[in-house]
Order: structure tokens, then sequence, then C-alpha cells
């Protein structure tokens, strides 16, 4: 199940038109795919996914989002608070 | 249950692991501090070191001259990274408006949160700036470190950062202010396997929880909040590291309703410790006080002559709920109408103590005003007991947390999420049973109403049997 969900996030992060996105969002996408899919499981396969260098955090400060590594993102701030 | 470690922290001596001689750290005389010129004009700070109180400005400028003595191999990022920040900041002063940008990728590995990427946006006019990135790093509960600990991190971010920290910030973190995205890991590694810390949260994460003094040194308190700071501290570093909630949240301990944390106005999920008994009274003592053998509140305010202490004045017309009376020389609380102040025990401590049968209460949704205004948090669990392993208080925060990641909406705070769903609606979710505690003011916070299927018999009624008596 979590390789399913593993692919479901990376085809989620491809194929979406924003470079960033909410865990919310991320996983609602996964839902739909694999209908299964726990909050939990979800953040355990995006925890793999950082670890294994293909999904990077992406902070305000104050909220933080998701990405894939290499695909849009530098390093560029925002606004936003603390 | 006493008080377990996770484990023994690791004893650190200074001696071994500075990279600075004394000499190195008092590197500049008086008179060279006196005739200190940062390099660049900045008159209206200067004029800030003019108050009563200390500035930051005098701390910045000795940091300033201390890195302009360093040699180049003692310091690892910019040596005018401080006077680069006094530049911007005479400018934004001048401009009304800031130069920072803030977040971006930024981050060391693995976390999403504890480090927040901080930038100049005049990296050319103040290059030593262009970064500066801060660290939170997890402050111990109730900030006890030792001296052998704060000189190693401050030798370490000499080295490796600006020099300039924050004791604490807001957030209740030690701050590290100011570094470069090369040096994060390193600085992590230092911090996890030197320093045998760990950095702090930041960003849609469990937050840096921070606790009040407790019972290490305050008799009032009514549970260890150091105990509980620190269990649920180890119990939910996922969720401090890993984000994956809406926004971020925050725990606060405070020991008593003094509320030395200020947790109720402070954080999402605020804990303060109370008692379900009686307020214990020493009626000698009590008879003390009024015959002025025990100066009131501790002394706090004995700087000048008020008077001789009057217990009716300064206790009993005070007290909010007019629960306390004098029956001859002996002091009466009708404890069941105490909504537990504090003030009485605050000005009497040798006479009154809270009760002994102690917990906490738990209250939901305080936030600062970024949407909407600022809210203080609304009480949910008027008592509850708090030891140790503290399952029940566990039980209770993964209840609230799977209906905020449920529920809320991105950048949604548990107290707006709270105000947007409704007090009963809420409640009924969570699995509490309303209460008369949970409402302040009737106009102010929520009714709540009653259900069918609540009261005895229902409600049905047979509506052309009430139209034959009620016209419309
Ligand atoms: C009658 C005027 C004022 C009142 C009644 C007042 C009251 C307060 C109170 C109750 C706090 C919270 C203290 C705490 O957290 O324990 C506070 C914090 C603060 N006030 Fe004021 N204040 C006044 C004027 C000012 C002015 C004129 C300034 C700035 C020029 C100022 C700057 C601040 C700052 C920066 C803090 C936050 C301090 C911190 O976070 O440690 N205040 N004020
Ligand atoms: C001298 C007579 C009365 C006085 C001084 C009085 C005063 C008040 C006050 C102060 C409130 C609270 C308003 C608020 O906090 O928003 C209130 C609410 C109310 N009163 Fe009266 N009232 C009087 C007579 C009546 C009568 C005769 C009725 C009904 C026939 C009535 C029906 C209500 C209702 C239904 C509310 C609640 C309104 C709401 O839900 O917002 N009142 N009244
Ligand atoms: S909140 Fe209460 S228990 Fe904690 S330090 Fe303050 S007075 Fe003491
Ligand atoms: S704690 Fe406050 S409410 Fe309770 S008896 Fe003392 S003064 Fe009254």
């Amino acid at each position: 199940m979590i390789e399913e969900i593993k692919k479901a996030i990376v085809d989620f992060a491809e194929g979406s038109k924003k470079t960033k996105f909410y865990f919310k969002d991320m996983e609602s996408a996964v839902q739909k795919v694999v209908p299964g899919a726990k909050m939990r499981d979800v953040k355990k396969a995006a925890t793999a996914l950082v670890n294994e260098e293909v999904l990077i955090y992406f902070s305000t400060g104050s909220s933080t989002m998701y990405g894939l590594k290499g695909r849009g993102m530098t390093e560029d701030p925002t606004e936003g608070t603390d | 249950m006493a008080f377990e470690p996770v484990r023994e922290m690791k004893k650190l001596n200074y001696e071994e692991l500075r990279i600075y001689s004394d000499a190195e750290l008092k590197n500049y005389t008086e008179e060279e501090l006196k005739s200190f010129k940062c390099k660049y004009e900045i008159p209206k700070l200067d004029e800030l070191e003019k108050g009563p109180w200390p500035s930051f400005v005098s701390d910045a400028k000795q940091e300033a001259l201390r890195r302009r003595k360093l040699s180049d191999d003692q310091i690892l990022t910019h040596r005018d990274a401080v006077e680069d920040l006094l530049g911007q900041l005479e400018l934004s002063f001048d401009e009304g408006e800031t130069h920072w940008k803030h977040g971006g990728i930024v981050g060391v590995f693995g976390y999403g949160g504890g480090v927040i990427g901080r930038y100049s946006d005049l990296a050319e006019k103040y290059p030593s700036i262009a970064m500066f990135h801060t660290i939170r790093v997890n402050q111990p509960a109730s900030k006890f470190y030792s001296t052998d600990f704060l000189k190693t991190i401050c030798d370490m971010w000499e080295y490796r950062g600006s020099g300039l920290m924050n004791l604490h910030g807001s957030t209740g973190d030690l701050v590290l202010l100011g570094t470069t995205t090369e040096q994060l890991e390193p600085i992590f590694y230092e911090l996890g396997h030197v320093l045998d810390t760990d950095i702090g949260g930041s960003g849609s994460n469990l937050r840096t929880p921070a606790c009040c003094i407790g019972k290490a040194r305050c008799e009032y308190a009514c549970y260890d909040t150091q105990a509980l700071c620190y269990e649920l501290t180890n119990y939910y570093q996922d969720e401090l590291h890993r984000p994956a909630f809406p926004y971020k949240f925050k725990f606060k301990f405070d020991g008593c309703p003094n509320g030395c944390v200020a947790s109720i106005a402070r954080s999402d999920m605020s804990f303060i410790g109370t008692w379900r008994d009686d307020i214990r009274i020493d009626q000698d003592a009590v008879k003390a006080y009024i015959a002025g053998d025990i100066v009131p509140n501790a002394g706090a305010h004995k700087g000048r002559d008020w008077g001789k202490f009057d217990i009716q004045k300064e206790v009993i017309d005070l007290c909010p709920s007019k629960c306390m009376s004098l029956e001859g020389d002996q002091l009466v609380i009708d404890n069941s109408e105490c909504v537990r102040c504090m003030h009485c025990i605050n000005t009497m401590p040798k006479a009154l103590k809270p009760g002994v049968d102690t917990g906490i209460s738990i209250l939901l949704g305080a936030k600062a005003p970024i949407l909407d205004g600022a809210q203080m948090a609304t009480l949910m669990i008027p008592f509850m007991k708090a030891e140790a392993p503290y399952d029940n208080i566990k039980e209770f925060v993964e209840k609230v947390w799977e209906f905020w990641m449920e529920e809320g909406k991105n950048r949604e705070r548990l107290g707006e999420l709270m105000q947007r769903v409704t007090l009963p609606k809420f409640i009924e979710t969570i699995g509490l049973p309303p209460a008369p505690q949970m409402v302040k003011a009737p106009r102010s916070n929520p009714y709540i109403f009653w259900k069918e299927e609540d009261v005895k018999g229902g409600w049905n009624r047979d509506i052309n049997d009430y139209r034959s008596r009620h016209k419309r």
C-alpha cells in the first residue's frame, strides 16, 4: 500500500500545474486513487519520499508545502509570517 | 509515577568543546567599543541606545566589533553580517518598509521545520546578509540550561553564524539569527550530535512546546509542567518535524491559573493547572496576615508603604465570585463558587494554597490576529488528571488533531475552525459533553442547544393540536 501511495503522490505532483502544494491537497489526490489511504499513511509515504529526495519541503516560515525536487522549486522566498 | 527522562542528557564540557579563548571572546577594549563606528551611518539606531533600557543596538555593536577583530579562520560566515544588518535596519526605519524576504526550500534534511529561510532584498548593497536564515533551537523545559551548554552554543554560532541570537523568541525557542544555506547542515549536526538538542518547530508543524517553571521552583504548580512538556515534545516528535497539519499548532503549559507562559492567549491547546477540591486554609497564618506579621503578596509590592494590610478590602472584596467571608477571625471560602482566579492565594501565599486533588484544565483555540481578531482560548475540559504516562491527555490531543486535520482548511488555525463549525458542533465531534464552564458570556460565545434525543420524551408535538390553541 505504501508504494501505491508513493506512486500516487508522485503522479499527482508531476501532473499538477502547481509546483508546490499543501499536505491536504496531496492527501485528497491520493485518496482518489487509493481510497483506503489514511492520513497517517499519506504522511508516512510523503516522509519516505522526502528521505528518498524525491519530494522536498517548501516553507514560508508559518506554513509548509511539498514539491517535487528539481521541478520549478528554487530557493525563492515568499511573503508570509512566521 | 516519578519523572523519568527518555535518556540522560549528555554532560557537556565547555573547556573541551570551546572554539575561542577568553582573550578572543573579549578581543576589544572599552575604549575601542566607545569609539566604535558602524560602517554605515545609523543615527536612528544610535538613538535607541539612549533610553533607560539596555538596547539590542549596543549588543549588536559589541558583536560587530568582535567580528572585526577575529581572524579569517575564526569565522566561517560573513564578518560584516552584523554591520550590514544594522545598515539595512536603519534604512528600513528611514523608509518605513522591511527589506527582508522569507521562506523557501531551505531546511535541514528530513525536517520540515525549524529553519526559516531569510534573505535581504538588497543583497547587492548588504551582501553579508544576502542569506540570513533563522534557526529555532528547542529550548529545554522551563529554559534550564547549563552554562557549558550556553557557552558552547555561543561559540558554535559565532563560528558558523552571525553571532546574533535571541533568548528567547516569542515562540519559546532559543533563536539563532542569521546564517547561510551551506552552514545549515553542519549546524544541525553540531546541535544534534554535540549539543545533544534538537531544532524546534516552524511551518505547518507542532511548534516547540513551552512550559512555566512549574514544580522546579513554584509551589503553586498543580502538575509537573516540565514533565508533561517534555513527554509531549518527545512523544510527538513526528508532528514537530514532519508537517502534515493545516497550519501551525502550539501547546503551552501553565502550572496554575497565574499563567506565567500565558498559554491561554498563546497556544492552540492550553494546559492550565487547577484543583477540584478546596483551597487549603491555614487559619493561624490568616490571623498573622491580618495582624501584619506576614507581608502580603510575599513582599512583591513592599517597595512602597501601602498602609496596614486590610483583608476585607484587599482580598475578600476583590474575589471575583464574592465567595469569601470572615466569620469572626475565621476565613471562609465557598469553594463551589470559586473560579480559581488565584488572587487570594497570591495575596496570602502562606495562608492559602491550591487544593490537593490537582490536575489540568484544557483550553483550545487561541491565536494571533492574522485573520479576524486575536482570540483567547475557550475552555473545553474543566478538569482532567495530569499524571504520567498521560494517556488521557494524549487521547484528547489526538481527537482534536484528527478533527482539525480532517475538517480544517489550508492555513486555518484550530480556533478559526472552531468558530466556523460552531462550538456545539465542535464539542459534539470531539465527544465532549457540553458544560456550563464552556460558556464565558452567553452573548459572546454560543449557547448549547439541546437535541431532541437529549431530552427525556423528546419534543414531538402535534402541530394541529398546537395551532388549535395558538393562532398563527
Ligand atoms: C499604555 C501603553 C502600553 C501598554 C498598556 C502596554 C501593554 C503591554 C502589555 C500588557 C504587553 C504584554 C507584556 C507581556 O507579554 O507580558 C506589552 C508588550 C509589548 N509592548 Fe506594550 N504597552 C504599551 C505601550 C507600548 C509602546 C509605546 C510600545 C513600543 C514603542 C510597546 C511595545 C511593546 C512590545 C514590543 C511588546 C512585546 C514584548 C515582548 O514580546 O516581549 N508597548 N505591552
Ligand atoms: C422591561 C422589560 C424587558 C427588558 C428590560 C428586556 C431586556 C432584554 C435584554 C437586556 C436582552 C438581551 C439583549 C442582548 O443581550 O442581545 C433581552 C433579550 C430578549 N428579550 Fe427582553 N426584555 C424585556 C422584555 C421582554 C419581553 C416582554 C419579551 C418577550 C415577549 C422579551 C423577549 C426577549 C427575547 C426573545 C430576547 C432574546 C433576543 C435574542 O435572541 O437576541 N423581552 N431582553
Ligand atoms: S503558572 Fe503558576 S505554577 Fe507556573 S510558575 Fe506561574 S505561578 Fe507557578
Ligand atoms: S481563588 Fe479567586 S475566586 Fe477563588 S476564592 Fe480566591 S479570590 Fe475568590
